[in-house]
């Protein structure tokens, strides 16, 4: 077989010339911006609408409280939520109210959802994620999140990073705060509970568990408070939702005020008292609802 | 087409001529369009919606913290280790139920903020509904909201008040006059209480949220009687109102007695059927329909005929109004109430010149005694000739002896759990006598004092047996005023049994009239909604 | 003689009960009854006597035997062809007007010794109704030999006869009767004093119930059930405290008694059982709707008094059963012990009644023999048409005088 000659077949780098760096397409350097555009946003809303929530009902039941604290908010937020398994984003899509929930992109792992070509054109076009880095947000993607703030998009981001690996937080990272305070709009603090349980970090297969997702008072940067200070009011705040969660809304608002919310991160003890001390946190009651015949 | 974004405009008095359109009239569950004679009448239409606050949860927590007359900012009264009971207005407020969230549960929400803020332990959330019937769970959540419910309902600090509890009421003492005043055990033994009030009518608040809403038969026979309510003229007008005389009185008594109260009062808008949206046709004024609204009426109309009664009121009781917050004040019970009072006013009031012969009124679904319930007769009476008819300060809005027309279709039918009472007093005590005072001499104490009654008041969804009493003491001023009442509409044998006159349309209604004002009678038209009151000169 | 005549004749009783069934009292127009031309009736025995009614009512047994509705129960104690008409006040040959104590016992029946019963007085139990020198019939208006009230003429033994003086006008004599049967039920009920009794009916013998119970007994008070206006407010000039429709009964007793409804039935909140209940109850219904209300209303270990003409009923017995009620029966009259000890007739009793409580106005509307028909109906009906007692009136009959003639 004769060999194929230039320009048919690339032609390696000549003896003595720097080779120019390579061009990357995965990572935080994904391209996302198709999946932005009217037909993806279209079938997006087909899947999340159509197919997402049954799902996410019948895997889930979610119990979503605090929609009421939503109602003075006006343009795009940023939905910082707490990270327990990947049934976190689908639930998330699907209890955010209107008129966010379909003008939200998804801040995803990008070494972890856009490493490849494949996988990531699946996160940005079913959950409409865009990279980000997990522990420090890198200068490519955070002009990336505030130029789409801007058009309106609102985002949102899990600040611990990844998903917990023993049912407790992990420390929240100053990114939304840091986008919170460039962009200039409100975050709103978000619990979810419960999804640990459907998919476990390292389970394939969803196991149905009831879940809550209780939605805080927005919060907004102070006028000269860094992204630091931000960044850990905001997880004070998904404390005291966690809080309100697993107890109730008065016991976390006096122990808010006292400063004796229990952390997020958990006891400060050995692993297996952490997750026996994770078993007494969910409480739901049947309610009978009619008390008189229809008449 | 109405206002959008330029100022509300006030309620004003239409005299009606050849050119003027068929006014809308309430019908219970339904409507009716009916065309009032030319010049000889005239018809109130109610101020627009004002305005609501901006920002609600501001305008709260500034109130608290900015109280007025002789009272220390919230705060300061909160300590750590007190009794704090806060005791709040029951579903019979506002009407009909508001959007979530109500207005209750964010002042709750502010208060209870800042007890924890201060390391309150000991909280009690009462539903002050003194002898209504108490409220469900789903009803209290609606009013307090789920946050406040799941904190304090599953450890029995968030109840009804229970009026007949022998180990729940005292006797603080007696007024001048020697009226008793009985008040909640816990309430009385509170370092603070915290009243949270919604201000729909004139009549509410002040002294009345207290003495009244946490108080039982014992004080309540003192003011809901027949003479106190025969000289309330009338009973939306503080100043004129022995009602009001009364619980002022008992309102001192609790102050001697050492019950700190700080009273939080709010007022909503008349906004019941909402700006836009398909119900919004109903609080225009008729010539400014566009042609949506009329369309969407006759649907409406349409729609409702087909319907059955039990659907139409499922579907009319799942309207929840857009009520938007116009004012909060707090703090010293009389300083508080009098701005509120004038902020009701501002809403309400719409200046009317003198009487007339006969007064029209087209009668709601719903009335503050059958929510989510049946309107059985006796609340027709009490709505049209107790609340619509009192709707006035100065002179009723009819001259005296003069004809009440009120149309509604007053079914023969009793909501059998909310209302057992009710039966009997239909069944038996109207079949006797229609007279408020003869009925409250040979009947009140047997009705209230029946044990079962009471057992259903106290552990069903019951009003107590002296209920329906106060009910009818409501119109005894109307039923002393009127020459006659007829109904139009209604079910004849209902209408009759309460000494009424039945008619099938206005217009008989109008010339049975003319037998007792004489040929051409001169009429008012109240019209609603939604609501308003005349300030008669 | 005319005199409507009730003959034995199968397909016309099967029409009767099906045309009473549609319609009451129409069973007169298709049934076994009939106006006749009889025979003057001849005396059973030498001590009988002819007597001339003037005024005959028509009792609701009466009716239930002309609708085809009475119990089978009474066929042995019936001889056909016969004539009805129990409640009679009427003339003897010598002039005495008379009342009928219509009960054939042994006295009348010829019989020696008498049975217990009869000896005691109490005629209403006589156990040889079907024995003697008559033929079987428990009381005139249902035998053969004697007769009945709806004659110009009949057949009646001494022992019968009650005779009224001048004061005592035609109507009233005519209700000794029926108010005899209400007086012996108000005996029989036993109540205690202070009690509250409960008259289901109010129909002839409700209101002459409720009368007796005024009179016999110290009730504290008397709960009555009515039909109708009218009835609703003689029951209250007879001395119900409370009247009510019958569907109300429940929540009335509940309210005049101070008990608990124990269970709410059904959507429209109507009360289902009581805590406690009424002393007494008299049913003067005697159906299975009145029956059950009746056991329902009761305290426990009350007394139900059936006075009513029950036919065959259908009834849940477990409330008699768990509240210890007793349920007795009331049939007619005889002689009555008194609370204070004395013994009396309950005919003079009634008698005593009737003058005082001058019960000779319920006798609403009287028609003449030939109309037989429309008072059927009418009495049928009575209730519905504002009427009480419905009689035949023979006093304008030509052939009273005939028969006198021909006597003499």
């Amino acid at each position: 077989m004769a060999r194929l000659s230039f320009p048919l077949r690339a032609t390696p780098v000549p003896n003595g010339v720097e080779p120019p760096p390579p061009v990357r397409h995965t990572g935080t350097d994904f391209d996302t911006d198709w999946a932005r555009s009217q037909p993806a946003r279209v079938a997006r809303l087909a899947l999340v609408e159509g197919v997402m929530r049954p799902v996410m009902s019948l895997v889930a039941s979610p119990a979503v409280k605090g929609l009421d604290r939503l109602d003075r908010l006006d343009g795009p937020v940023i939905f910082a939520a707490n990270h327990h398994s990947h049934a976190d984003t689908p639930l998330m899509l699907t209890t955010v109210p209107e008129p966010w929930r379909h003008r939200l992109v998804i801040g995803a792992a990008a070494d972890y959802f856009f490493r490849t070509r494949i996988g990531g054109s699946i996160a940005a076009l079913g959950i409409g994620a865009i990279p980000i880095e997990r522990t420090k947000v890198g200068r490519q993607s955070a002009s990336l999140a505030a130029d789409l703030i801007g058009d309106g998009w609102s985002l949102l981001i899990f600040p611990e990073g990844g998903r917990s690996p023993d049912g407790w937080g992990q420390p929240f990272r100053g990114g939304a705060a840091y986008l919170a305070i460039r962009c200039n709009v409100p975050v709103v603090p978000v619990h979810l509970q419960g999804t640990g349980r459907i998919l476990r970090k390292g389970k394939k297969l969803p196991q149905p568990s009831r879940t809550t997702v209780t939605f805080g008072d927005p919060l907004q940067p102070g006028e000269d408070e860094n992204s630091r200070a931000f960044a850990a009011r905001l997880e004070a705040a998904v404390a005291v939702l966690a809080d309100e969660a697993t107890s109730d809304w008065w016991q976390a608002r006096v122990r808010a005020h006292a400063g004796t919310s229990p952390d997020l991160t958990g006891p400060d003890i050995g692993a297996w008292r952490r997750v026996w001390a994770l078993g007494d946190r969910d409480r739901r009651a049947k309610r009978n609802r009619r008390h008189w015949p229809e008449l | 087409m109405s206002n959008g974004h330029l100022a509300p405009r006030p309620g004003f008095v239409l005299d009606v001529d050849r050119s003027s359109p068929p006014v809308l009239f309430h019908h219970g569950e339904g409507f009716r369009l009916e065309k009032l004679p030319a010049d000889r009448t005239r018809v109130i239409y109610p101020a627009e919606p004002l305005e609501g606050l901006a920002d609600p949860d501001g305008a709260i927590r500034s109130a608290l913290l900015n109280p007025l007359g002789d009272s220390e900012p919230l705060p300061a009264l909160l300590h750590s280790g007190m009794k704090l009971t806060i005791a709040f207005d029951d579903i019979s407020l506002p009407l009909p139920s508001m959007r979530r969230p109500d207005i209750r549960q964010r002042v709750i929400e502010a208060v209870l903020d800042l007890a924890a803020e201060a390391g309150v332990d000991d909280v009690h959330l009462i539903a002050a509904l003194a002898i209504h019937r108490r409220m469900t769970e789903d009803e209290l959540r609606h009013a307090v909201g789920d946050r406040v419910y799941d904190a304090f309902a599953p450890s029995g600090r968030l109840y009804n008040h229970d009026a007949e509890d022998p180990d729940g009421m005292v006797v603080l003492g007696q007024t001048p006059h020697g009226e008793d005043v009985q008040f909640s055990k816990r309430a009385a033994e509170s370092d603070l209480v915290v009243y949270v009030n919604i201000n729909l009518v004139a009549m509410d608040g002040g002294h009345k949220s207290t003495a009244t809403g946490l108080s039982g038969y014992t004080g309540l026979r003192h003011h809901h009687n027949v003479h106190t309510m025969l000289n309330s003229r009338s009973f939306m007008d503080r100043e004129n109102s022995a009602l009001h005389a009364s619980n002022w009185r008992m309102g001192k008594v609790l102050r001697d007695a050492d019950v700190k109260i700080f009273q939080i009062e709010t007022t909503v808008n008349n906004n019941t059927f909402g700006r836009e949206g398909p119900m919004s046709v109903l609080q225009k004024r008729e010539w400014e329909w566009s042609p949506k609204d009329r369309a969407g009426f006759l649907a409406m109309q349409q729609g409702l005929k087909l319907m059955p009664s039990a659907a139409k009121r499922k579907v009319f009781s799942s309207w929840l109004a857009p009520y938007e917050l116009t004012s909060v004040q707090a703090g010293e019970v009389e300083a508080v109430h009098e701005v509120t009072t004038a902020n009701v006013y501002k809403q309400q009031l719409v200046p009317v010149e003198g009487q007339t012969d006969v007064l029209t009124m087209g009668l709601p679904y719903i009335c503050p005694y059958n929510v989510n319930s049946i309107m059985n007769p006796i609340l027709v009476m009490c709505l049209g000739l107790g609340y619509f008819f009192n709707l006035y300060r100065g002179k009723p809005l009819v001259r005296e002896g003069g004809v009440l027309i009120m149309g509604h279709p007053t079914p023969w039918e009793f909501h059998p759990v909310h209302h057992p009472s009710y039966i009997d007093f239909f069944e038996q005590v109207l079949a006797d006598t229609t007279d408020p005072a003869e009925i409250e001499k040979k009947w009140e104490k047997q009705f209230a004092e029946d044990e079962w009654y009471k057992h259903l008041y106290r552990t069903s969804y019951a009003y107590h047996g002296a209920h329906p009493f106060y009910m009818w003491y409501w119109g005894a001023h109307a039923l002393q005023h009127l020459g006659r009442v007829i109904v139009v509409g209604g079910d004849t044998a209902a209408v009759r049994r309460m000494g009424f006159q039945p008619a099938s349309t206005l217009q008989d209604a109008l010339e049975m009239s003319t037998d007792v004002v004489g040929p051409q009678p001169t009429i008012t038209h109240l019209k609603n909604p939604p609501i308003l009151m005349a300030d008669v000169t | 003689m005319k005199a409507l005549e009730f003959r034995r004749n199968v397909p016309r009783f099967a029409a009767a009960r099906l045309a009473g069934s549609l319609t009451p009292g129409r069973g007169a127009s298709v049934g076994p009854l009939h106006l006749a031309d009889l025979d003057p009736p001849t005396a059973p025995g030498p001590d009988w006597v002819r007597v001339r009614p003037r005024l005959s009512g028509i009792c609701g047994s009466d009716l239930a035997t002309i609708d085809g509705r009475s119990a089978r129960y009474f066929e042995p104690f019936v001889s056909f062809p016969f004539v009805p008409g129990h409640e009679v006040v009427g003339d003897l040959d010598d002039g005495t007007r008379v009342v009928l104590e219509p009960v054939l016992g042994c006295v009348s029946r010829n019989l020696d010794p008498t049975c217990d019963p009869c000896a005691t007085g109490q005629l209403g139990n006589c156990e040889n109704t079907t024995f003697g020198d008559l033929e079987p019939g428990i009381q005139t208006g249902s035998c053969h030999d004697t007769g009945g009230g709806w004659a110009t003429a009949f057949s009646a033994h001494p022992s019968q006869l009650h005779p009224v003086d001048g004061s005592f006008s035609d109507e009233s004599a005519v209700m000794v009767e029926p108010t005899a049967c209400a007086v012996h039920a108000a005996l029989v009920a036993d109540v205690p004093d202070g009690a509250i009794v409960t008259v289901l009916g109010a129909g002839t013998l409700g209101l002459l119930t409720i009368a007796a119970l005024r009179t016999f007994a110290k009730p504290r008070t008397v709960v009555a059930t009515a039909r109708y206006p009218s009835q609703r407010r003689l029951a209250a000039e007879l001395g119900a405290d409370l009247v009510v429709e019958p569907d109300g009964i429940r929540r009335a007793v509940r309210r005049a008694t101070g008990s608990r409804a124990v269970s709410i039935a059904g959507d429209d909140g109507a009360v289902d059982r009581l805590s406690g209940g009424t002393d007494v109850v008299v049913d003067c219904v005697g159906s299975s709707a009145s029956l059950t209300d009746a056991m329902a209303i009761t305290r426990p270990r009350g007394r139900i008094v059936l006075v009513g003409m029950p036919a065959s009923v259908s009834l849940e017995l477990t409330p008699l059963w768990h509240r210890e009620i007793e349920l007795v029966g009331a049939y007619t009259y005889g002689t009555e012990t008194l609370p204070d000890g004395s013994t009396a007739r309950t005919f003079d009793l009634a008698a005593g009644l009737v003058r005082a409580a001058e019960l000779g106005r319920l006798v609403s509307a009287t028609y003449p023999l030939h109309r037989y028909r429309d008072a059927l109906e009418h009495a049928a009906a009575a209730g519905r048409r504002g009427a009480v007692k419905v009689a035949f009136d023979l006093r304008d009959e030509k052939e009273r005088e005939t028969l006198m003639e021909m006597s003499k």
